[in-house]
């Protein structure tokens, strides 16, 4: 017999990997046209500015395993989904897909307005959906409602989801805001009665963000007594919307292919493939060279050498805006005596030319936030008149507060108290470097910036685990934190959330205890009414504007890299991927 | 030699245990992993307790450790937060093969999610591996036997340009020219991302392809690396006298340098070989991310970025018992290859 050489068989054992690993997951599958003509979007198609450019010259396929001339639009994901299933993750690369497979009762459209998708109207005052007292919602659902599999979606499936999401057998990653519900009932399968315990005035930014099919997730319940390890949570194959869930390659890909059975616009794509790249440098690439259609978090260093390869870069504001927490400390933790003084925090606003940071370090691409609900132009009070970079008026305003330069030093301090301020921040390179300006520019003023930098897995730790803004270590934080967008509440700033060593939980690192302003934060909290509560932020955005409790560095809005071949692409702040049926992709 | 085996074995025992105690201490000490539970929000308050009971976490460091280890099926876990025990535990323990649940990848197991990127990481690093024993042995014998000519400078530099370039730069470069820019210029371009192109379908030619730009990244910093090593090894085993004596029997020269020079040298070779062969399965960390290769390097970067102490558990076990039978493998080829070595 011959012998078989070394060379021949590693060959052999290559060439063996290589069928194994294409084999692993099946190829793209065809779908046939089914016509459904009830658009779910009444909007008409706005001009993005998409190149009419032919497809790329991609490698010849070997063995096409399409046929036909099937769309398919492959979009670049820098972090893969950690779970599927609604209940266990609010990581904004699943939850953004859901828009795809497992759509909101209403989305919201790129003007932060929201838009029926399950539900007949959005309950109201005037319709009959919100109660007098505020406290009972009536949703009524459309009636051509099916799941992806065919099986009705129906007000019970409602109620399922709210009793999975509550009950404490499953380990699911927020019960807000169903633990604010006192009842929940379905008197027909296309209504749903919800009563909170008190008015619950987020109800539209936080409910039925995701719909479990009870069909399909009963069952596993029943058995296993919980959902943490259900088939769903990473093989969703029942979903409804206009997308069905095909398959999920760990770490490599997941696809997402047309549903028949939705009930509104039919999606033009057949196919949205998902791939998972978690280099940034190589997302660039990957859409530079055509391998991607659509990027997202993209760095604003990389924007200039997309644009010059025909992408088009879009910001969609996301209720982000990257400030400066002032921590102003209390009893238990004390702060720094300057910061006490609200005309030193003024100072600090003016002392910083933040529009010349935007220019410079973000080319010009963002605004400077006036508050933390720029998102919401409607909630942010017309009178605020934002700080102007003036050092002179910021030199004039420390004098003023009694911090003056005794010693010589080069920094201002006042009864032995040197006027020193530290920084503290995460390691993202942006935020290392506006730290290294603000340090020069608050230097001119005679303040000294101490500057630190932490792992953001370090420093987003809560008050039992030491995160720098809880320990008193730091005087100023800087990150990017949105209200509860497209809602304005925002929970830091009441003063029971305020932490203590028997009550760690709460998320005040500040330990600011305005007491108008935490009146008012709870005050909002219940005003159904929309006019209402608007009066009440204007309120709020005046006070915290003033008092200079947080300061604007820049709007930090979703950046999309959209490629040439993709076209009619809007984006939602809050459902990014809302009109995701409208898009084409050019041949 | 079969004893031999046996001893070994049982004395890589107690050294797991001990490795995996330290393991899992530091794996405590990184971070929370409901930390970045509430995606980017932080997660609330009120969620953060709860979670961190009902999984386990608030825990001390000796009962979170045996609960990996023998499992908790023998007690019960306060899901409701009420203070008492109210679910049965339901985990069986790494001792009895049950590596636990994924905190990441709710619903499945820490051994589904390693299992899943074997194939794809031993595809990648034995053909890149193959590439560099295939490569290095080559260049290391021609610079050996062609000493100090033009040839063997210019390989020396090469080398040394390889060996000092860092991964990742190499994979960005090699991206730019290879995949950007030849696609700017209208030549044939090769793949920067993934495994395969979706209008193609994962066919094994597309995986091929896609395959290429990392195999070459891996391939050249440790060829550069391994080439070296062969040299020396074989220039001090050249000149030793059974080689003038196998040359003076008349023997051919290709038959005196593989039997009589390779088979010699290649002792110190197969050492370091077998210590690679045992990290293949660790995957190649920076290579897997930059081409966004599905690998276990990539697996362990994301699920350590989370604090997934199951996975990134699971992981390190399964590589350390690799090292300990490559070591063992490694040291019964050395009897193969040289009969003055004998473990009986």
């Amino acid at each position: 017999m011959r012998k078989i050489t070394w060379p021949a068989l590693l060959a052999l054992l290559l060439a063996f990997g290589l069928v194994l690993a294409a084999c692993t997951s099946g190829g793209a599958t065809t779908e046939s046209p089914a016509a459904t003509d009830e658009p779910a979007v009444d909007e008409p198609a706005v001009d993005e500015p998409a190149v009419d450019e032919p497809a790329t010259d991609e490698p010849a396929a070997e063995q096409p395993v399409a046929e036909g001339d099937r769309k398919i639009a492959t979009f670049i994901w820098t972090q893969e989904f950690d779970t599927l299933s609604p209940l266990y993750t609010a990581m904004w690369f699943t939850t953004t897909t859901y828009q795809l497979w497992n759509v909101w009762a209403w989305h919201f459209d790129e003007n932060s307005n929201p838009i029926p998708v399950l539900v007949t109207e959005i309950p109201s005052e005037e319709n009959g959906g919100i109660s007098e007292d505020g406290r009972t919602l009536t949703f009524n659902l459309r009636d051509d409602l099916i799941w992806s599999d065919g099986t009705p979606l129906t007000s019970a499936d409602f109620v399922f989801t709210y009793e999975m999401t509550v009950d404490p057998a499953n380990t699911v990653g927020t019960t807000y805001p169903y633990d604010q519900i006192e009842t929940i009932e379905a008197p027909d399968p296309q209504t749903v009665v919800v009563t909170f315990t008190e008015p619950f005035a987020p109800w539209l930014a936080w409910m039925w963000r995701y719909i479990l099919p009870e069909h399909v997730l009963r069952p596993v319940f029943d058995e296993a007594g919980s959902l943490d390890d259900a088939e769903w949570n990473f093989a969703p194959t029942v979903g409804i919307g206009p997308y069905r869930f095909e398959e999920w390659e760990s770490g490599s890909f997941a696809r997402f292919v047309r549903n028949e059975n939705w009930h509104g616009e039919r999606p033009i794509i057949d196919e949205i493939f998902f791939r998972f790249v978690p280099d940034d440098a190589s997302q660039v690439a990957a859409l530079q060279n055509g391998e991607g259609d659509l990027g997202t978090f993209i760095a604003y260093s990389d924007v200039p050498a997309l644009e010059n390869a025909g992408i088009d870069i879009v910001t969609q504001p996301s209720g982000y805006n990257e400030g400066w927490y002032f921590i102003l400390g209390d009893e238990q933790i004390p702060g720094h005596p300057a910061l006490q003084d609200v005309r030193v925090r003024q100072a600090i606003a003016m002392a910083l030319d933040r529009e010349g940071l935007n220019q410079d370090l973000l080319l010009g691409l963002t605004k400077v936030p006036k508050t933390l609900w720029d998102s919401l132009p409607a909630y942010v009070s017309p009178d605020i008149e934002p700080f102007a970079y003036d050092p002179d008026a910021a030199n004039a305003l420390l004098d003023e507060a009694g911090w003056v330069d005794t010693n010589g030093d080069g920094v201002r301090d006042k009864d032995g108290v040197e006027l020193v301020l530290v920084h503290g921040t995460t390691t993202r390179e942006v935020r290392q470097d506006s730290q290294a300006v603000a340090q020069q520019q608050l230097a001119e003023v005679g303040i000294q910036l101490d500057i630190q930098s932490f792992d953001s897995s370090i420093f987003f730790e809560d008050y039992a685990n030491s995160g720098p803004p809880y320990t008193g270590e730091l005087d100023i934080a800087q990150w990017s934190d949105a209200p509860a967008f497209p809602d304005p509440d925002h929970y830091y700033w009441l003063c029971d959330q305020i932490p203590t060593d028997e009550a760690p939980a709460g998320g005040n690192f500040s330990r600011i205890c305005d007491e108008e302003l935490d009146a008012l934060f709870r005050q909002q909290l219940s005003q159904t009414n929309v006019a209402d509560r608007q009066q009440t932020f204007h309120q709020i955005t005046q006070i915290m504007h003033d008092q200079v409790y947080w300061l604007g560095m820049w709007e930090d809005p979703d950046v999309w890299a959209v490629g040439p071949r993709l076209l009619n692409a809007r984006f939602s702040g809050v459902t990014p991927l809302f009109s995701i049926a409208e898009w084409d992709i050019s041949e | 030699m079969g004893r031999y085996i046996i001893r070994r074995v049982l004395q890589a025992i107690p050294l797991l245990f001990f490795i995996s105690i330290v393991l899992f201490f530091l794996m405590g000490q990184l971070g929370d992993p409901v930390a970045t539970m509430g995606g980017r929000r932080v997660t609330r308050p009120s969620d953060r307790e709860r979670l961190t009971r009902q999984l386990g976490l608030d825990q001390p460091f000796y009962k979170q450790y045996l609960y990996w280890l023998v499992g908790n099926d023998w007690t019960t876990i306060d899901m409701d937060g009420d203070g008492i025990g109210d679910t049965n535990g339901t985990r069986r323990g790494i001792v009895r093969g049950d590596f636990g649940m994924s905190l990441m990848k709710r619903g499945q197991t820490a051994w589904d999610v390693i299992w899943d990127r074997v194939p794809n990481t031993l595809l990648l690093m034995v053909t890149a591996e193959i590439v560099i024993i295939i490569f290095a042995l080559l260049i290391g014998i021609f610079s050996a036997l062609r000493q100090y000519t033009a040839a063997d400078h210019m390989i020396t530099a090469v080398s040394f340009v390889g060996f000092s370039t860092p991964i990742f730069f190499f994979a960005l470069l090699s991206i730019y020219i290879f995949s950007v820019n030849f696609k700017r210029w209208g030549l044939p371009s090769l793949p920067a991302v993934g495994m395969f192109d979706p209008q193609v379908g994962k066919t094994p030619g597309q995986v091929a392809l896609h395959m290429v730009l990392p195999v070459f990244t891996i391939a050249f910093v440790s060829i550069a690396a391994y080439s070296r090593y062969i040299r020396s090894t074989m220039l001090e085993v050249l000149n030793q006298d059974y080689i003038r004596t196998a040359k003076a029997k008349g023997l051919h020269g290709r038959q005196v340098l593989l039997v009589h020079a390779l088979k010699n040298a290649s002792l110190p070779i197969v050492t370091l070989i077998g210590l690679d062969l045992a990290l293949l399965l660790g995957g190649a960390l920076v290579t897997e991310r930059i081409f966004a290769w599905p690998g276990m390097g990539r697996l362990f970067l994301d699920h350590m970025q989370r604090f997934d102490t199951p996975v990134v558990m699971g992981i390190l076990v399964i590589l350390s018992i690799s090292v300990v039978v490559f070591q063992i493998i490694t040291d019964l080829t050395y009897a193969l290859l040289d009969p003055r070595i004998r473990y009986d």
